[in-house]
Protein backbone atom coordinates (compact mmCIF):
# COMPACT_ATOMS: atom_id res chain seq x y z
CA UNK A 1 0.00 0.00 0.00
CA UNK A 2 1.81 3.39 -1.38
CA UNK A 3 1.71 5.89 1.63
CA UNK A 4 0.08 9.36 0.06
CA UNK A 5 2.96 12.19 -0.30
CA UNK A 6 2.32 15.37 1.22
CA UNK A 7 1.87 17.48 -1.30
CA UNK A 8 3.11 20.66 0.37
CA UNK A 9 6.40 18.69 0.58
CA UNK A 10 6.65 17.17 -2.50
CA UNK A 11 7.24 20.69 -4.47
CA UNK A 12 11.33 21.29 -4.83
CA UNK A 13 11.85 24.33 -3.53
CA UNK A 14 9.86 23.77 -0.51
CA UNK A 15 11.56 20.24 -0.05
CA UNK A 16 14.80 21.81 0.13
CA UNK A 17 14.07 24.83 2.35
CA UNK A 18 12.64 21.77 4.98
CA UNK A 19 15.61 19.91 4.37
CA UNK A 20 17.64 23.17 5.51
CA UNK A 21 16.05 23.74 8.31
CA UNK A 22 15.86 20.38 9.96
CA UNK A 23 19.45 19.88 10.20
CA UNK A 24 19.62 23.12 11.71
CA UNK A 25 18.23 24.98 14.24
CA UNK A 26 17.36 27.96 12.87
CA UNK A 27 18.43 29.72 9.62
CA UNK A 28 17.60 33.30 7.80
CA UNK A 29 16.23 34.07 4.81
CA UNK A 30 19.76 35.03 2.94
CA UNK A 31 21.14 31.85 4.45
CA UNK A 32 18.58 29.56 2.52
CA UNK A 33 18.16 31.55 -0.56
CA UNK A 34 22.09 31.09 -0.74
CA UNK A 35 21.66 27.34 -0.46
CA UNK A 36 18.30 27.03 -2.60
CA UNK A 37 19.57 29.44 -5.46
CA UNK A 38 16.35 30.45 -5.38
CA UNK A 39 14.66 33.88 -6.57
CA UNK A 40 13.49 36.26 -3.42
CA UNK A 41 10.21 36.38 -4.81
CA UNK A 42 9.58 32.59 -4.78
CA UNK A 43 11.23 31.63 -1.56
CA UNK A 44 9.27 33.81 0.18
CA UNK A 45 5.80 32.91 -1.42
CA UNK A 46 7.02 29.12 -0.49
CA UNK A 47 8.22 30.00 3.23
CA UNK A 48 4.83 31.32 3.62
CA UNK A 49 3.28 28.20 2.58
CA UNK A 50 5.10 26.36 5.28
CA UNK A 51 5.04 28.89 7.68
CA UNK A 52 0.54 28.63 7.01
CA UNK A 53 0.96 24.88 7.03
CA UNK A 54 2.45 25.16 10.58
CA UNK A 55 5.93 23.41 9.56
CA UNK A 56 7.45 26.75 10.43
CA UNK A 57 8.19 29.19 12.33
CA UNK A 58 8.82 32.44 10.36
CA UNK A 59 10.28 35.45 12.84
CA UNK A 60 10.62 38.54 11.18
CA UNK A 61 12.59 41.02 12.83
CA UNK A 62 15.92 43.37 12.32
CA UNK A 63 19.46 43.13 12.65
CA UNK A 64 20.92 46.06 13.26
CA UNK A 65 19.54 48.34 10.42
CA UNK A 66 18.27 45.19 7.95
CA UNK A 67 15.39 43.29 8.33
CA UNK A 68 15.90 39.49 9.47
CA UNK A 69 13.27 36.95 8.32
CA UNK A 70 14.67 33.49 10.93
CA UNK A 71 12.85 30.56 9.90
CA UNK A 72 12.77 27.21 12.50
CA UNK A 73 11.12 23.86 11.95
CA UNK A 74 7.94 23.49 14.15
CA UNK A 75 7.49 19.99 15.58
CA UNK A 76 4.64 19.53 13.05
CA UNK A 77 6.84 20.13 10.04
CA UNK A 78 9.68 17.54 11.59
CA UNK A 79 6.56 15.43 11.91
CA UNK A 80 5.80 16.16 8.38
CA UNK A 81 9.27 15.85 7.05
CA UNK A 82 9.52 12.60 8.29
CA UNK A 83 6.33 11.02 7.64
CA UNK A 84 7.37 12.21 3.82
CA UNK A 85 10.70 10.89 3.89
CA UNK A 86 9.32 7.38 5.28
CA UNK A 87 6.60 7.54 2.46
CA UNK A 88 9.09 8.02 -0.17
CA UNK A 89 11.38 5.06 1.11
CA UNK A 90 8.17 3.31 0.52
CA UNK A 91 8.07 4.14 -2.77
CA UNK A 92 11.24 3.63 -3.48
CA UNK A 93 11.13 -0.38 -1.75
CA UNK A 94 8.45 -2.01 -4.00
CA UNK A 95 10.59 -0.62 -6.74
CA UNK A 96 13.25 -2.47 -5.71
CA UNK A 97 11.52 -5.44 -5.59
CA UNK A 98 9.66 -5.01 -8.58
CA UNK B 1 15.31 26.10 -7.94
CA UNK B 2 11.31 25.87 -9.59
CA UNK B 3 8.14 23.99 -8.03
CA UNK B 4 7.95 21.18 -9.97
CA UNK B 5 6.98 17.69 -9.72
CA UNK B 6 9.97 15.44 -9.07
CA UNK B 7 10.39 11.50 -8.94
CA UNK B 8 10.71 9.80 -5.62
CA UNK B 9 14.61 9.16 -6.05
CA UNK B 10 14.82 12.67 -7.32
CA UNK B 11 13.57 13.44 -3.86
CA UNK B 12 15.65 11.86 -1.47
CA UNK B 13 18.71 13.12 -3.79
CA UNK B 14 17.23 16.38 -3.20
CA UNK B 15 16.87 15.93 0.74
CA UNK B 16 20.69 14.62 0.87
CA UNK B 17 22.21 17.23 -1.02
CA UNK B 18 20.53 20.41 0.66
CA UNK B 19 21.38 18.95 4.05
CA UNK B 20 25.15 18.12 2.52
CA UNK B 21 25.19 21.54 1.25
CA UNK B 22 24.06 22.75 4.85
CA UNK B 23 26.55 21.20 7.10
CA UNK B 24 29.74 21.62 4.65
CA UNK B 25 29.99 25.64 6.01
CA UNK B 26 28.93 25.18 9.28
CA UNK B 27 31.24 22.30 10.18
CA UNK B 28 34.26 25.06 10.24
CA UNK B 29 34.74 24.57 13.68
CA UNK B 30 37.31 27.77 14.85
CA UNK B 31 38.93 28.48 17.13
CA UNK B 32 38.46 32.36 17.85
CA UNK B 33 36.80 32.02 20.88
CA UNK B 34 39.57 29.93 22.79
CA UNK B 35 41.85 32.66 21.01
CA UNK B 36 40.10 35.28 22.84
CA UNK B 37 39.35 33.98 25.69
CA UNK B 38 42.87 32.29 26.01
CA UNK B 39 45.12 35.68 25.18
CA UNK B 40 42.79 37.52 27.17
CA UNK B 41 43.64 35.14 30.41
CA UNK B 42 47.18 35.01 29.72
CA UNK B 43 47.46 39.03 29.54
CA UNK B 44 45.31 39.88 32.88
CA UNK B 45 46.92 36.81 34.42
CA UNK B 46 50.55 38.48 33.85
CA UNK B 47 49.02 42.33 34.45
CA UNK B 48 47.65 40.92 37.86
CA UNK B 49 51.11 39.50 38.76
CA UNK B 50 53.01 42.53 38.22
CA UNK B 51 51.09 44.96 39.48
CA UNK B 52 50.06 42.98 43.14
CA UNK B 53 54.10 41.69 42.98
CA UNK B 54 55.06 45.84 42.74
CA UNK B 55 52.28 47.25 44.92
CA UNK B 56 51.66 44.54 47.23
CA UNK B 57 47.73 45.78 47.15
CA UNK B 58 45.60 42.92 47.44
CA UNK B 59 42.93 44.65 45.98
CA UNK B 60 44.38 44.99 42.59
CA UNK B 61 43.19 41.04 42.79
CA UNK B 62 40.08 43.04 41.23
CA UNK B 63 41.80 43.08 37.80
CA UNK B 64 40.68 39.29 37.27
CA UNK B 65 37.04 40.91 36.16
CA UNK B 66 39.22 41.95 32.97
CA UNK B 67 38.67 38.83 31.38
CA UNK B 68 35.10 38.35 31.58
CA UNK B 69 34.99 42.47 30.36
CA UNK B 70 37.58 42.02 27.49
CA UNK B 71 36.53 38.27 26.95
CA UNK B 72 32.68 39.71 25.89
CA UNK B 73 33.72 42.38 24.45
CA UNK B 74 36.08 41.01 22.27
CA UNK B 75 33.44 38.37 21.53
CA UNK B 76 30.73 40.12 20.58
CA UNK B 77 32.50 42.65 18.50
CA UNK B 78 34.04 39.56 16.38
CA UNK B 79 30.66 38.02 16.48
CA UNK B 80 28.83 40.96 15.00
CA UNK B 81 31.18 40.79 12.30
CA UNK B 82 30.39 37.62 10.64
CA UNK B 83 27.07 37.67 11.09
CA UNK B 84 26.69 40.51 9.08
CA UNK B 85 26.15 38.29 5.94
CA UNK B 86 23.91 35.56 7.39
CA UNK B 87 22.49 34.13 9.88
CA UNK B 88 22.33 30.51 10.82
CA UNK B 89 22.41 28.55 14.16
CA UNK B 90 23.19 24.92 14.47
CA UNK B 91 22.37 22.59 17.27
CA UNK B 92 26.43 21.91 18.06
CA UNK B 93 27.13 25.52 17.81
CA UNK B 94 23.91 25.80 20.38
CA UNK B 95 24.78 22.93 22.88
CA UNK B 96 28.40 24.47 22.93
CA UNK B 97 27.43 28.06 23.96
CA UNK B 98 24.66 26.59 26.44
CA UNK B 99 28.05 24.56 27.89
CA UNK B 100 29.83 27.81 27.82
CA UNK B 101 27.34 29.96 29.76
CA UNK B 102 26.59 27.25 32.48
CA UNK B 103 30.67 27.67 33.04
CA UNK B 104 30.79 30.98 32.75
CA UNK B 105 27.93 31.48 34.91
CA UNK B 106 29.83 29.18 37.89
CA UNK B 107 33.06 30.95 37.11
CA UNK B 108 31.60 34.07 38.08
CA UNK B 109 30.09 32.88 40.91
CA UNK B 110 32.89 31.45 42.71
CA UNK B 111 34.66 34.75 41.71
CA UNK B 112 32.03 36.45 43.26
CA UNK B 113 31.98 33.68 46.28
CA UNK B 114 35.62 34.15 46.89
CA UNK B 115 34.93 37.95 48.49
CA UNK B 116 33.79 36.21 51.19
CA UNK B 117 35.33 32.98 51.39
CA UNK B 118 38.75 31.54 51.09
CA UNK B 119 38.56 29.48 48.69
CA UNK B 120 41.23 28.01 46.33
CA UNK B 121 39.82 29.91 43.29
CA UNK B 122 42.39 29.87 40.35
CA UNK B 123 41.94 26.19 41.19
CA UNK B 124 38.53 26.18 40.61
CA UNK B 125 38.54 27.89 37.38
CA UNK B 126 41.10 25.47 35.71
CA UNK B 127 38.52 22.92 36.86
CA UNK B 128 35.64 24.33 35.32
CA UNK B 129 37.71 25.53 32.30
CA UNK B 130 39.12 22.17 31.76
CA UNK B 131 35.31 20.66 32.22
CA UNK B 132 33.92 23.22 29.50
CA UNK B 133 36.90 22.87 26.97
CA UNK B 134 36.48 18.75 27.53
CA UNK B 135 33.04 18.66 26.69
CA UNK B 136 34.13 21.39 23.36
CA UNK B 137 36.23 19.16 22.35
CA UNK B 138 34.12 16.01 22.52
CA UNK B 139 31.33 17.88 20.88
CA UNK B 140 33.23 18.38 17.97
CA UNK B 141 35.45 15.35 18.11
CA UNK B 142 38.87 17.39 18.33
CA UNK B 143 41.10 15.29 20.69
CA UNK B 144 43.57 17.90 21.46
CA UNK B 145 40.74 20.24 22.75
CA UNK B 146 39.93 17.32 24.58
CA UNK B 147 43.75 16.59 25.80
CA UNK B 148 43.47 20.23 27.19
CA UNK B 149 40.64 19.78 29.13
CA UNK B 150 41.84 17.16 31.08
CA UNK B 151 45.23 18.81 31.30
CA UNK B 152 43.88 21.88 32.56
CA UNK B 153 41.12 19.68 35.13
CA UNK B 154 44.35 17.93 36.37
CA UNK B 155 46.00 21.33 37.13
CA UNK B 156 43.16 22.68 38.99
CA UNK B 157 45.32 21.03 41.84
CA UNK B 158 47.48 23.73 41.71
CA UNK B 159 46.45 26.01 45.00
CA UNK B 160 47.84 23.07 46.72
CA UNK B 161 51.27 22.64 45.29
CA UNK B 162 52.12 26.20 44.70
CA UNK B 163 52.92 29.54 45.98
CA UNK B 164 50.24 31.78 46.01
CA UNK B 165 52.00 34.37 43.39
CA UNK B 166 53.53 31.87 41.23
CA UNK B 167 50.22 30.42 40.64
CA UNK B 168 49.26 33.20 39.27
CA UNK B 169 52.16 33.04 36.73
CA UNK B 170 51.33 29.03 36.10
CA UNK B 171 47.61 29.65 35.56
CA UNK B 172 48.68 32.24 32.68
CA UNK B 173 50.78 29.57 31.36
CA UNK B 174 48.34 26.67 31.73
CA UNK B 175 45.90 29.01 29.73
CA UNK B 176 48.42 29.58 26.90
CA UNK B 177 48.85 25.16 27.12
CA UNK B 178 44.91 24.57 26.84
CA UNK B 179 43.21 27.37 25.10
CA UNK B 180 45.94 29.89 22.96
CA UNK B 181 47.63 26.82 21.18
CA UNK B 182 44.72 24.28 20.37
CA UNK B 183 43.15 27.42 19.54
CA UNK B 184 45.85 28.15 17.13
CA UNK B 185 45.92 24.55 15.50
CA UNK B 186 41.73 24.05 15.52
CA UNK B 187 42.12 27.18 12.92
CA UNK B 188 45.09 26.09 11.14
CA UNK B 189 43.03 22.51 10.82
CA UNK B 190 39.65 24.60 9.77
CA UNK B 191 41.60 26.99 7.27
CA UNK B 192 43.45 23.62 5.79
CA UNK B 193 39.94 21.62 5.14
CA UNK B 194 38.47 24.66 3.58
CA UNK B 195 41.26 25.39 0.77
Amino acid sequence: MFKALDPLLHSELRLAVMSILISVEEADFVFIRGKTGASAGNLSVQIDKLSEAGYIEVNKGFKGKRPQTVCKITQKGIKAFEGYVNAIKSYLDVDKDN
Amino acid sequence: MEEKTMSEKESLELISSMIKKTQQNLENSNGRPFLIWGYTTVFVSLLVYFVVSKTNNYHYHLLWFLIPLIGITLMMLTRKKRDKKQHVVTFLAQAILKVWTVVGIAAMLVAVGSFFANIPILGIMLLLMGMGTMITGLLIRFNLIVISGIIGMLFSALPFVVQQMEQILIFGAIFLLIMVIPGHVLNYKSRKSHV
